[in-house]
């Protein structure tokens, strides 16, 4: 018999249902050990991380730091761009707010020429 | 069919989940802006990867750990992610010590009932067939209702 931890069945099926994204996820699996703790599904990040062909292997741990990372660096961001929307008396975030919060933060320079 | 980087993307239900929460009430966000932001998120962990596994290579190691990741974070200017991060290691490290306690706790049931199946086992051999049966009904509902 298989034991199913009732709280990350639950996560799973509202991320089912929210959204609207073209292409037809993946389930994500529910034996993720950090769902509680990260809401990014593990398996897809660590496909990111193995597609560098200079990375062997990256232990579970990595892995879980590497989603929370992720998180934080979208809610900096997001928060980032929101701050230029303000600016313009908006309240959408469109696509020109998040190259100029890109431009303004040193941090973000990685991210330049990405976009286009 | 090669699928370039770039191309794995992280859930958009989840990148929009974690805007959403990140913005203050009645904020919006353009399709254009949430998928850029998506992207970001990709390039971002292929950085962080590329970095850690330099400091993983400075420490003679073939596999990434948290440590290299910290590292990496701190080398990219994100430094005010290493607090949080390390709480949440921490956390993530108590909750897979419990999680582990607990599947030895299942291991160890597991073993006493293939030990008491393994006597009724044989003491079915010497009964009649119909009374084999009934038995074992009765100890698989004796199962379903341990487990």
């Amino acid at each position: 018999m298989a034991a199913v931890a009732p709280g990350s069945g639950a996560s799973r099926e509202e991320e089912g249902t929210g959204g609207d994204a073209a292409t037809p996820q993946p389930p994500a699996p529910t034996s993720a050990p950090g769902a509680c703790l990260s809401r990014l599904p593990l398996a897809r990040v660590k496909a990111l991380v193995k597609a560098d062909p200079d990375v062997t292997l990256a232990g579970q741990e990595a892995i879980f730091i590497l989603a929370r990372a992720v998180e934080l660096f979208v809610e900096t961001i997001a928060k980032d761009a929101y701050c230029c929307a303000q600016q313009g008396k908006r309240k959408t975030l469109q696509r020109r707010d998040l190259d100029n919060a890109i431009e303004a933060a040193d941090e973000f320079a990685f991210l330049e020429g990405q976009q286009r | 069919m090669a699928e370039r980087p770039e191309d794995l993307n992280l859930p958009n239900a989840v990148i929009t989940r974690i805007i959403k929460e990140a913005l203050p009430d009645g904020v919006n966000i353009s399709k254009e802006a949430r998928s850029a932001i998506s992207r970001a998120a990709s390039v971002f962990v292929l950085y962080a990867t590329s970095c850690a596994n330099n400091f993983a290579m400075k420490g003679k190691r073939k596999t990434l750990n948290a440590s290299d990741v910290l590292s990496a974070m701190e080398e990219m200017e994100f430094q005010r992610f290493v607090t949080p991060l390390k709480e949440a290691l921490e956390a993530y490290r108590r909750e897979q010590k419990g999680k582990k306690e607990a599947s030895e706790q299942k291991k160890k049931d597991k073993d006493k009932k293939t030990d008491s199946e393994e006597q009724d086992k044989s003491r079915d051999e010497d009964n009649d067939e119909d009374e084999e049966r009934l038995e074992e009904e009765e100890h698989n509902e004796e199962e379903e209702v341990d487990n």
